[in-house]
């Protein structure tokens, strides 16, 4: 079943094509990869389905809903999740804090309920707090809960943005180079974690430079070069892929010379 | 017991401290979504005139006069609100300055209903009406060994004290559960906060109503307070002097302007002896404050370090 379809999906800043004329879908519980050169177009694509930026042309529909330029919270509380490339947590508040925040649209308490410390404001509190521990549990995080998010080495950071991520109990989770700057043993756990991720019912999409990562964890591949998708397939047959190769790794001259 | 020495003076200066520490807190409540509005003074000013006119024109109870204030200040802040949202940081600050100059030549020029630049005078007090009130069931204040104008500055000081402190139990409540984590991630991270689901554009609105709201609020006390305004009170030095409050105290926790309200208020009593070189001192405070503690006096680190190390989340 498909659970995201992007029908002719194209975005323009100004003069430039970011991305031109993109559809692809993503199946229910797969982990799909996006991959492609720096600058093909990827993270631009994550921003334009969650609505961070606005599609210039073409339709994206979320399990069979169009979510084309819905305001960004509400394409969250919908059920699609996002980690960044950058990585952007809220430095300043705590690990659990931070995963708390994520539990937001899973959540109702207003002023008035804050204020008065009802019965159900504290009850609510108490179980975005257990959720929080529960989500910190699954990403290897439990014993950090009180530490300043931004005091956190690099790659528990990128844990944590995915715990907080799981905190909207999404369906779909886009990850934007989850392992940039690991080195193997830490890309291995990584791995681990996407699948039991998938293990929970929920879908992904990885975008992703880490080509072993990539063959060995993702169902299938789009690859994206200029804005354009130039290939989709298993890994199998985006290894074996003319040009893909070329986009990769740039073209044969037949007579040899420069 | 002699109770002579409860000076009306300094019982007046710490209720103006005290309405400070309100308007501390209502720039505080705008910033902690990391909006920086300077109209607060504006607010006020709505939340003055409205009581004053309602209370000493129509003879309207004080306090639906000051609930009236508050509201009208409210209702104006979602409408300058919503378009101020496209406006960040500096522009934002220059955009609501404007807004309370607006508002206060408003005040001057709309002379039938403001009185003008000369003001509204004869408002009621509200310490004197609570004095008039316990009279009326036949207590009075020579009982307790107190003059009348002894009984009126202590009733109001004691009454604004309660008040400030629920307002700050209030924002300090609200810091602490979902509103108060949204507030702080639109802050910290607008687009992470969005991808979390927190509708930024509601909450920013209602950071910046809850702002003018308190700042309404806190106008329509002074008017009863000092039971005379006039446009002057409410220039745009006094929106830079709230905004000193959190940039002194510190503009990430609430006790921050709480503390800079107080210290900066009492500072210049305290300099009087020696008050050719108040303004000075106190210029010489606020350098030393921005070189030596830019985050301001009170910071999370330093409350968490008070509260013994007890983290947020152990409540």
């Amino acid at each position: 079943m498909e659970m995201l379809t992007l029908a002719s999906v194209g975005k323009n800043f100004g003069g430039l094509t970011a991305l031109s004329d993109i559809s692809f879908s993503v199946n229910e519980g797969e982990i799909l990869g996006l991959i492609g050169p720096n600058g093909a177009g990827k993270t631009t694509l994550f921003h334009v389905i969650t609505s961070v930026l606005r599609p210039t042309r073409g339709e994206i529909l979320f399990s069979g809903e169009r979510i084309t330029g819905l305001r960004a919270h509400l394409i969250a509380r919908k059920g699609i999740g996002r980690t960044f490339q950058n990585i952007r947590l809220f430095d300043r508040m705590t690990v659990l804090e931070n995963v708390m925040v994520g539990r937001h649209g899973k959540s109702r308490t207003g002023t008035w309920g804050a204020v008065f410390r009802t019965r159900s404001e504290r009850e609510e509190e108490r179980r975005i707090r257990e959720k929080a521990r529960e989500l910190l549990r699954f990403v290897g995080l439990s014993g950090e809960e009180g530490m300043p998010a931004g005091k956190l080495p690099y790659g528990r950071k990128r844990r944590l943005e995915v715990a907080r991520a799981l905190a909207g109990e999404p369906r779909l989770l886009l990850l934007d180079e989850p392992v940039a700057g690991m080195n193997d043993a830490e890309t291995r756990e990584i791995h681990e974690l996407i699948l039991s991720i998938r293990g929970l019912g929920i879908t992904v999409v990885l975008i992703e430079h880490d080509m072993s990562l990539v063959m060995r964890v993702c169902d299938r591949l789009v690859v994206l070069n200029f804005g354009q998708k130039i290939a989709e397939g298993t890994p199998g047959e985006i290894r074996e892929d003319p040009v893909v190769i070329e986009a990769y790794l740039g073209r044969e001259e037949e007579d040899g010379g420069a | 017991m002699s109770l002579s020495w409860i000076n009306p003076y300094y019982l007046l200066v710490s209720s103006f401290l005290l309405i400070n520490v309100l308007l501390g807190v209502s720039i505080y409540i705008t910033l902690s979504t990391g909006q920086l509005s300077l109209g607060n003074a504006g607010f006020m000013s709505i939340g003055a005139y409205t009581t004053a006119i309602l209370t000493t024109r129509h003879g309207i109870p004080m306090p639906a006069g000051i609930a009236a204030g508050t509201l009208l200040a409210a209702i104006t802040g979602i409408l300058v609100g919503i378009p101020a949202l496209r406006l960040k940081g500096v522009y934002l600050a220059i955009a609501t300055l404007g807004f309370g100059e607006v508002v206060r030549v408003l005040f001057v020029n709309w002379e039938k209903l403001t009185g003008g630049a000369v003001g509204i005078a004869a408002i009621p007090q509200m310490g004197r009406r609570i004095l008039s009130i316990f009279r009326d069931t036949g207590f009075s204040p020579e009982d307790w060994g107190l003059r009348s104008n002894q009984f009126i500055s202590l009733t109001v000081f004691f009454l604004l004290l309660a008040v400030t402190v629920l307002v700050i139990l209030f924002f300090l409540r609200l810091g602490s559960g979902r509103v108060g984590r949204a507030y702080s991630a639109i802050r910290m991270d607008e687009p992470a906060a969005e991808a979390s689901g927190i509708n930024t554009t509601y909450y920013k609105v209602l950071a910046f109503t809850q702002g003018a709201a308190l700042s309404g609020f806190a106008g329509a006390l002074f008017a009863h307070v000092t039971s005379y305004i006039s446009p002057a009170d409410f220039t745009y030095h006094r929106a830079v002097e709230i905004l000193v409050f959190a940039i002194f105290g510190g503009s990430e926790h609430l006790l921050g302007p709480v503390f800079g309200a107080m210290f900066l208020t009492a500072v210049p009593e305290l300099l009087r002896p020696v008050s050719g070189y108040r303004n000075i001192l106190y210029g010489i405070v606020l350098i030393l404050v921005i070189i030596f503690r830019p985050q301001g006096w009170i910071d999370p680190p330093l409350i968490r370090r008070l509260r013994g190390g007890r983290t947020p989340e152990s409540r």
